[in-house]
C-alpha cells in the first residue's frame, strides 16, 4: 500500500530467504558468481591516463603493439606462447556441456589463446581442437590421467576458486549423467561434492613435493601453474612461489561457478581488484616479480579489465563468465525455459539445475543441441579478439609498444580506495591515499 | 635385471635413470640406497618391474599406468597417488594418503596405513594387512578397501559406491558410514583377494573373511537437495 516502508535490515529478498529456509531446511545453493551490488573497489574506480604532453602516444589503428605473451619461463622447457594475455579459464565438462567445452577450445585456439580443463579431466575433443591446453590437477583428482597430463601444455595445480575459496564445488545430479558419471567414477545421478583438500597433500611445504612430482610426470617440460581463490592472497602468494609455480592464478572473489552455496558466492574472498595489488606487491617483496608470471581472474569482463589487470601487474588474464556470454548464457532466446527453471534473461544464475536455456551448462542432449559448436567457437573468437583489441588501444594511447609495458603509472584512482588498495594517485591530489 | 644406486643421486637423476633403462628395454629394475627420496618411479607407463631396495619418500609410484613397484622398506605420504592401472606393494608401512584417487590397480601394505588411506580412490583395491588411521576412505568412490586390522575414526566418511572390510575394530564410523551384511559368496571371494595378494605369515594372523565387517555409503549423502532432485528425476 503507498506510504507503507520496508525494512532495510529486513528488505522483502531476505524475508523471502529466511522463509524459504524455514519451508525447506536447505540452504541455498546456484551457480554463477556473485549477485551482489558492487559496493568495493573494483576495475571501474581506475581511469586511465593516456598521453598528452608528456608522453607520446602510438597511432591507434597503426602502430605495432606486440599482444604476445609467454608463461611459464621460470623453471619449465617450453613456457607456453600466447598471440594473446587473455585466456579461457577451467570449466569442467560436466559443469559444461561437450559441446561448450568443445566451442571454447575451438574458439581460443582460434583466437591464439589457451584453455583449460576443469574439475572433470580431459576430454579427447578438447585436447583435439586446443592449440594449449592447460591441465587442471583439482583436490577431486576427478578423471585424472597421466596420458592426459603428459598431452597438456601446462598443469595447473588448483588450491581453490575465487567464487568459493575454502570449499570444493558441486556438481548436483542432474548433471552427473551416464558419461558424466563414467568419466568420474561416480554413481550416476549422485549429488557430486568435490572435496576442499587434496587427498594427498596439506599445506605449502608438502606442496613443493607435489610440485616436483607433477614435474617429474611431465619431464620438467611444461610450466606448473598454482592457482589460488584470493583470500589471504599476500601470504598465499610467496608461498606459491616458494612452491616452484613458473606461473600463479589469482582467482578474485567476482569469480564464476557451477554450483556452489550462495553464501560461498557472496561472502567470501577478496576482491580482484585487491587481488592482483596484493599479488604483485607479494612477487615484489621476494624479488620474484617478472620471474613469476601472474594471471588474475574473477569477473574480467572486457579488454578495459584486463588492461587494467594487466597494469597493474598481471601477465595475462583468465575469463570464464565472459566467455560463456560469448556462448549465448542469459541471452533473451527461449525465454519460456528461463521461466521454466524461475529465472529470466539477463537474471539466470541457475547452472546448478542443468536445464540451461541456452544449451552451455547442461547435460541434456537436446538442449546442448542449442548450442551449435561452430558458431560458438567462432563467438568466443571474436571476443578474445575484441578484448585484445581494446587492451591494445589503451596500450597505444598510453605510448606501449607491447601491452605487457602498461604500468601502474598509466592510471589514476577515481576513488579513495582504489588508490589506497592499488597505490596510485587520487584524481586532482597527486597523492596515493593510506601510504 | 638392472640394479641403479641411488647414493649420491636426486630424485631427478634416478628417475631419468630409470626411464633410460625402461627406453632399453629393461623389465626388472633395483634401486638400491632409495634413501627415502621423494617422487620415486612416478609416471612410470609400462609393465616393468621396480624393487626399492629400502624406504621411499612422498609420492612413490604416484600416476603409474601398468608398473609394479615394490617397496621393501615403508612408504611416505601419498603412494601410488592417482594410479591408472598396475600395481604397488609396500612391505612396511605407509604415510598418510596412502593409495589417493586411484583409479585403478592394486596397492598392498604388509604393514600399517596412516590417516586418509584410499581417500578418494575411484577404482581398484587397496589392502592392508595391519592397521588404519583416521578418515581412511574419505569421498571414495568406487573400488575396494580392505584393513584386517583396525581402523580408526571417522571410517569411510561421505563415500560414493567404494567397499570397506575391516578384520578389527572400527574406532568410529564417518559420516553416512553403515555396517553392511556380506552378500552370499562375498566372504569367499574376499578371502580370494587376501590370499592371492598377501603373504600366507600375514593372512595367519588375520580374522577370517567371513569375520570381517563389510562397511558402504548409507547415501544419505548422495541427493543431499531431495526437493530438486525430484525435478531433476523428471528431468532425466
Amino acid at each position: 500500500m503507498p506510504g507503507l516502508q520496508t525494512s532495510g535490515i529486513f528488505a522483502p529478498r531476505i524475508i523471502e530467504e529466511i522463509q524459504a529456509k524455514a519451508e525447506s531446511g536447505l540452504y541455498s545453493i546456484r551457480g554463477f558468481g556473485t549477485l551482489r551490488e558492487r559496493r568495493w573497489a573494483t576495475f571501474d574506480d581506475l581511469t586511465f591516463l593516456p598521453c598528452t604532453l608528456t608522453r607520446i602516444p602510438l597511432e591507434g589503428y597503426r602502430e605495432n603493439c606486440s599482444t604476445r605473451t609467454v608463461l611459464g619461463t621460470r623453471f619449465a622447457k617450453k613456457p607456453i606462447q600466447l598471440d594473446i594475455p587473455v585466456m579461457i579459464t577451467g570449466m569442467s565438462w560436466g559443469a559444461l556441456s561437450y559441446n561448450a567445452k568443445v566451442a571454447l577450445a575451438k574458439g581460443a585456439a582460434a583466437a591464439g589463446s589457451s584453455n583449460t580443463t576443469g574439475d572433470g579431466g580431459m576430454l579427447q575433443a578438447e585436447r583435439e581442437n586446443s592449440r594449449t591446453l592447460i591441465y587442471e590437477v583439482l583436490p577431486s583428482r576427478y578423471g585424472i590421467n597421466i596420458h592426459h597430463m603428459r598431452m597438456a601444455d601446462a598443469i595447473e595445480l588448483t588450491i581453490g576458486q575465487g567464487a568459493k575459496p575454502g570449499t570444493g564445488g558441486l556438481l548436483l545430479g542432474s548433471k552427473v549423467s551416464d558419461r558424466i558419471a563414467e568419466q568420474r567414477d561416480l554413481p550416476i545421478g549422485v549429488d557430486q561434492r568435490s572435496p576442499a583438500r587434496h587427498p594427498d597433500f596439506l599445506g605449502p611445504d608438502d606442496m613443493i613435493i607435489k610440485v616436483e612430482e607433477l614435474r617429474e610426470a611431465t619431464d620438467w617440460q611444461v610450466p606448473i601453474f598454482i592457482k589460488l581463490g584470493a583470500s589471504r592472497v599476500y601470504d598465499d602468494v610467496k608461498l606459491a612461489a616458494k612452491a616452484g609455480a613458473d606461473v600463479i592464478v589469482v582467482d578474485g572473489m567476482e569469480g564464476g561457478t557451477g554450483a556452489s552455496p550462495a553464501i560461498f558466492q557472496e561472502h567470501t574472498g577478496i576482491p580482484t581488484l585487491a587481488a592482483v595489488s596484493e599479488a604483485r606487491c607479494a612477487l615484489e617483496d621476494i624479488g620474484l616479480y617478472g620471474e613469476v608470471q601472474l594471471i588474475i581472474a574473477g569477473g574480467i569482463r572486457d579488454g578495459v579489465d584486463a588492461a587494467k589487470a594487466m597494469a597493474l601487474g598481471a601477465d595475462a588474464c583468465y575469463i570464464g563468465t565472459a566467455s560463456l556470454i560469448a556462448l549465448n548464457c542469459n541471452k533473451p532466446i527461449y525465454e519460456d525455459d528461463y521461466r521454466a527453471i524461475g529465472a529470466a534473461p539477463h537474471a539466470c544464475h541457475h547452472c546448478h539445475t542443468g536445464r540451461c536455456p541456452v544449451g552451455i551448462t547442461t547435460q541434456d542432449p537436446e538442449l546442448m543441441k542449442r548450442l551449435e559448436v561452430e558458431q560458438g567457437a567462432e563467438r568466443v573468437r571474436n571476443l578474445l579478439h575484441v578484448m585484445t583489441l581494446e587492451i591494445q588501444m589503451l596500450a597505444r594511447a598510453c605510448g606501449k609498444s607491447d601491452v605487457h609495458h602498461l604500468e601502474p603509472e598509466d592510471m589514476a584512482a577515481l576513488t579513495l580506495e582504489a588508490s589506497a588498495i592499488c597505490g596510485i594517485p587520487l584524481v586532482g591530489t597527486r597523492k596515493v591515499f593510506g601510504r | 635385471m638392472a640394479e641403479i644406486d641411488a647414493t649420491g643421486r636426486t630424485s631427478r637423476e634416478i628417475n631419468a635413470a630409470i626411464r633410460q633403462l625402461i627406453a632399453d628395454s629393461c623389465k626388472e629394475i633395483t634401486v638400491r640406497n632409495p634413501g627415502a627420496r621423494h617422487n620415486l618411479a612416478v609416471a612410470i607407463l609400462n609393465d616393468t618391474h621396480i624393487r626399492l631396495a629400502g624406504s621411499a619418500g612422498y609420492y612413490c609410484g604416484g600416476l603409474i599406468d601398468g608398473a609394479a613397484i615394490e617397496i621393501e622398506g615403508s612408504a611416505g605420504w601419498g603412494v601410488a597417488e592417482s594410479m591408472l592401472s598396475g600395481t604397488v606393494r609396500v612391505r612396511g608401512s605407509a604415510g598418510s594418503g596412502a593409495a589417493a584417487a586411484i583409479r585403478d590397480g592394486t596397492v598392498v601394505i604388509h604393514g600399517d596405513a596412516a590417516a586418509r588411506l584410499g581417500v578418494s580412490m575411484k577404482g581398484g583395491q587397496v589392502i592392508v594387512a595391519g592397521d588404519c588411521g583416521y578418515m581412511a576412505g574419505f569421498m571414495a568412490q568406487k573400488g575396494t578397501l580392505i584393513v584386517c586390522g583396525n581402523a580408526g575414526e571417522a571410517f569411510a566418511d561421505s563415500m560414493y559406491a567404494t567397499v570397506c572390510y575391516v578384520g578389527g575394530t572400527i574406532a568410529n564410523l564417518g559420516t553416512d558410514a553403515v555396517i553392511a551384511a556380506m552378500d552370499p559368496g562375498e566372504a569367499d571371494h574376499l578371502e580370494e583377494t587376501l590370499s592371492a595378494h598377501l603373504p600366507a605369515s600375514l593372512r595367519s594372523t588375520k580374522p577370517a573373511a567371513a569375520d570381517f565387517k563389510k562397511v558402504v555409503a548409507g547415501r544419505k549423502l548422495w541427493n543431499f537437495d531431495k526437493r530438486e532432485w525430484r525435478i531433476w528425476r523428471e528431468a532425466l
